[in-house]
Parts: structure tokens; C-alpha cells; sequence
């Protein structure tokens, strides 16, 4: 049996933040390889701490699904080209920022309208009752914390 | 064609766009501007009165000011602005004063009024008969962003103090979609929006939701769905599952068909 690498914690990660410098934004595709993932779920971690102060993460933007041994699957945003959700948005709030190549929401401009949420045949996108905000992935601004701390390799982000 | 211009604010010099809202400028440079009625997926109103500045125009006499919302103020080349001078203090108390006295129970009022020496109690010293039951501010926002949502549902009836939103003659508005757009973006929250045996009822009338064909959690109504799904060229299917079920399910065809 191999040994299950160690993950770091809440607050390992939220020190690491700290100390290291943000990469500067751009764009990117966020490459996920589901044979490599063992369902740690420091991914999962990793969003909750590197967005908003709250560190949820059952309101993390990514999850990782576990089937059964060597069965596991992260699920995030696919930033679709034609994407459901900001087809729905009746205000424009859903927006591919080029310089990042993300669909963001802008958070000022959305109404809560909740359409988007069910909208999105992936699941990518959600309602955080806390915030009353909607939450999809954003790639961090053009640098994924949670393909920072991926032990295994299952998330890559490969700048373009 | 967007052209950049320099500005003026507090003495600073902001670089901002020509034409754009001087409110949202004066927010991203972190200036506490108060503002009720503006929201970002809208045009500026001007209706609470409370973002108000005083500005100074290019070839104007340099003491001359002029006291104005930002909100409706485009930026323009040769401004300058001053923020929270003792005018405007003046101003915004008095328009803080009339709007407690409108909407006596809102806890956003009070808080906002007494963040700028406004006390309930300088209110019930001036004005007699205060209406405590009611919390709307008369700003129109819930009748401009749902005309922006596309459904012309309620409106604002009457004027002044009597201006109401709502549906002609007080009926349930047969446009509604249920959507609670208006509810979220009330900056009092005077729109009640209640569920009652899994119905939204809103504006007095009530819509059947969307459940999740797979764990049956609702987040739209129907009306809703058939309308965004049409505006958006959209199979109704779409909105059938939920996203925590949409996602354990991509997850588990991700599984049959990748690994």
C-alpha cells in the first residue's frame, strides 16, 4: 500500500498565502487529471481559505468526489465558451474576463435571482446563504491556490 | 470610444473614464459615500439623495460649488470634488432626517442616520403621527430593476409620500415571474418574500418551484424557468437538477468515461 502524502491544514495553507507573493494574473487553463486524485480534498481546503474570510469548505468552489479506491473526481468550473450561466444572467452579472480567461461574477451587479445556480448543467456554480452571494470558480485571478497545494498532481495550472 | 480623464477628489488627482458614474469612482477609491438607491446593474437614478458631493466644473470661478447626488454625476474633464464638506453633512443630515421620519422601523435607516447624528428620538421630537409599521423608502429601485429583468411586473403608483410600488390597483401582478429580484436589491428589505407549502409567495401572489428532479431543493419557480429559458434560448431541462446533484452526477459520468 502506498503512503497517502501528507496534506497541509487550514492553517498551513492560510501561512503560506501569507508569506508568498501572488503570481501575477494571467491567463491560464487549470488542467485536472480526476487518475491522479485521491480525494484529499485539500483542494476543497485550499478555495474555502483562499476565498473570503469565512474558510468554508463546504462552500468551496471545487469538490472533489470520491467513488471507491482510485475513484475519485474533482469537479470545478469548465469556463465554457457558451456558457448556461452568463447565458441566463438577465443582468449581465456573468462575464468571461479575457485577461484571465474566467467567467466571474460580479457580485455588485447580480440581483439573486438564483437562475444561474440550476442553470449550469456541471453544477459549478452556487448559492452561498452566508455571504447571500453567488460562488463559481474564478481561477483565483489567473493563479488556482487549490493547483498550489494539489499533493498529487491532479491539478495543474499550466500558464499560456 | 472611451477616454480617460484626470479628476480632482479631496485634492487628489483620479484617473477615471469620461462619462462614467462619479459615485462608482468615489467608491473604488474607498470613500464612504452613502447610497441606497444605486445598484450596479442599473442606470443612475438619483432618487435617495444621500450620495450627495459638491463639485466644481472646468471654467468655473474657483470657489464657485455646486451640491450634487454622484450618482447621476458623469465624470467629465476639469472636475473637482469634495467630499464630505460641512454642506454636504448639512444636506445629508436633513435628507436622512426625512427619510427616518418615512420608514421609522428600518433597522438600515436607523443605523445609516445615526452613523450622521440622525437619532429616532430627533425624529419623534419633529414629526408627529410617524408611521411605524412601514419600511420603504419610496426609491422606485424594485420597480427599475424589474423592468431591467425584463418583466414590467410593478411600478411605483402615486407620488411623493404616497409613491407605493406595486401592481396597478393593488391586484397581484399578473407580469410576475416570482423572480425576487425586487426583494433582494430592496436596500430596506420592505418586500416580504415568504415560502408557505414549498410556494414563493410574493406581491400577493404565489408560484410553484422548480425542485430537483434528483434531491427536490427548489431555487427558481417555474414562471421563472419558462421565461429565462425562452430569453435565453435555453432547453427548460436546464434548470431541472440542482448543482450539488448536477455535480455529483458530472462527476460520476466523468468517472465511466475518463478513468
Amino acid at each position: 500500500m502506498s503512503a497517502t502524502p501528507k496534506t497541509p491544514d487550514a492553517a498551513a495553507i492560510a501561512r503560506t498565502l501569507s508569506t508568498t507573493s501572488a503570481r501575477p494574473p494571467g491567463r491560464g487553463v487549470l488542467v485536472v487529471t480526476p487518475s491522479r486524485c485521491t480525494a484529499c480534498r485539500t483542494c476543497e481546503l485550499a478555495c474555502a481559505v483562499a476565498h473570503g474570510e469565512h474558510m468554508r469548505p463546504a462552500r468551496s468552489r471545487i469538490r472533489a468526489y470520491s467513488f471507491g479506491e482510485n475513484k475519485n473526481v474533482p469537479v470545478l468550473c469548465l469556463q465554457c465558451e457558451d456558457a448556461a450561466c452568463a447565458r441566463v444572467c438577465p443582468v449581465e452579472a456573468i462575464t468571461f474576463d479575457e485577461r484571465i480567461a474566467a467567467l466571474r461574477v460580479d457580485t455588485t451587479v447580480c440581483v439573486m435571482c438564483m437562475v444561474c445556480v440550476p442553470a449550469c448543467p456541471f453544477g459549478n456554480i452556487a448559492e452561498d446563504p452566508t455571504t447571500s452571494t453567488i460562488v463559481k470558480c474564478d481561477l483565483c485571478g489567473g493563479n488556482p491556490i487549490c493547483a498550489q497545494f494539489c499533493p498529487t498532481g491532479a491539478l495543474v495550472f499550466e500558464p499560456a | 470610444m472611451t477616454r480617460q480623464v484626470t479628476i480632482i477628489v479631496d485634492g487628489r488627482p483620479v484617473v477615471a473614464v469620461e462619462g462614467e458614474s462619479l459615485l462608482e469612482v468615489l467608491l473604488a477609491q474607498g470613500i464612504d459615500i452613502p447610497h441606497l438607491c444605486h445598484h450596479r446593474a442599473l442606470e443612475p437614478y438619483g432618487a435617495c439623495r444621500l450620495c450627495l458631493v459638491e463639485v466644481n466644473r472646468k471654467g468655473w470661478k474657483p470657489q464657485w460649488r455646486k451640491i450634487t447626488t454622484s450618482c447621476n454625476f458623469p465624470v467629465m474633464s476639469g472636475l473637482t470634488v469634495y467630499t464630505g464638506t460641512e454642506r454636504v453633512k448639512k444636506h445629508l443630515k436633513t435628507t436622512l432626517t426625512l427619510m427616518l421620519a418615512e420608514a421609522p422601523m428600518s433597522s438600515r435607516i436607523r443605523e445609516l442616520a445615526g452613523r450622521h447624528g440622525v437619532t429616532i428620538e430627533d425624529v419623534e421630537a419633529r414629526f408627529e403621527d410617524l408611521d411605524r409599521e412601514n419600511l420603504c423608502i419610496r426609491c422606485g429601485l424594485c420597480a427599475r430593476i424589474c423592468e431591467r429583468m425584463g418583466h414590467y411586473a410593478i411600478a411605483t403608483m402615486g407620488r411623493g409620500g404616497r409613491r407605493n410600488p406595486g401592481a396597478p390597483l393593488d391586484q397581484p401582478p399578473p407580469d410576475c415571474v416570482g423572480c425576487a429580484a425586487c426583494a433582494n436589491v430592496c436596500p430596506t428589505r420592505c418586500i416580504p418574500v415568504t415560502m408557505v407549502d414549498g410556494k414563493r409567495v410574493i406581491w400577493k401572489r404565489e408560484f410553484a418551484m422548480v425542485q430537483c428532479s434528483v434531491c427536490h431543493k427548489a431555487y427558481i419557480t417555474e414562471e421563472q424557468a419558462m421565461f429565462e429559458a425562452r430569453r435565453a434560448g435555453l432547453d427548460e431541462s436546464y434548470f431541472e437538477t440542482c448543482d450539488e446533484c448536477s455535480r455529483r452526477e458530472i462527476a460520476r459520468r466523468f468517472l465511466e468515461h475518463v478513468i
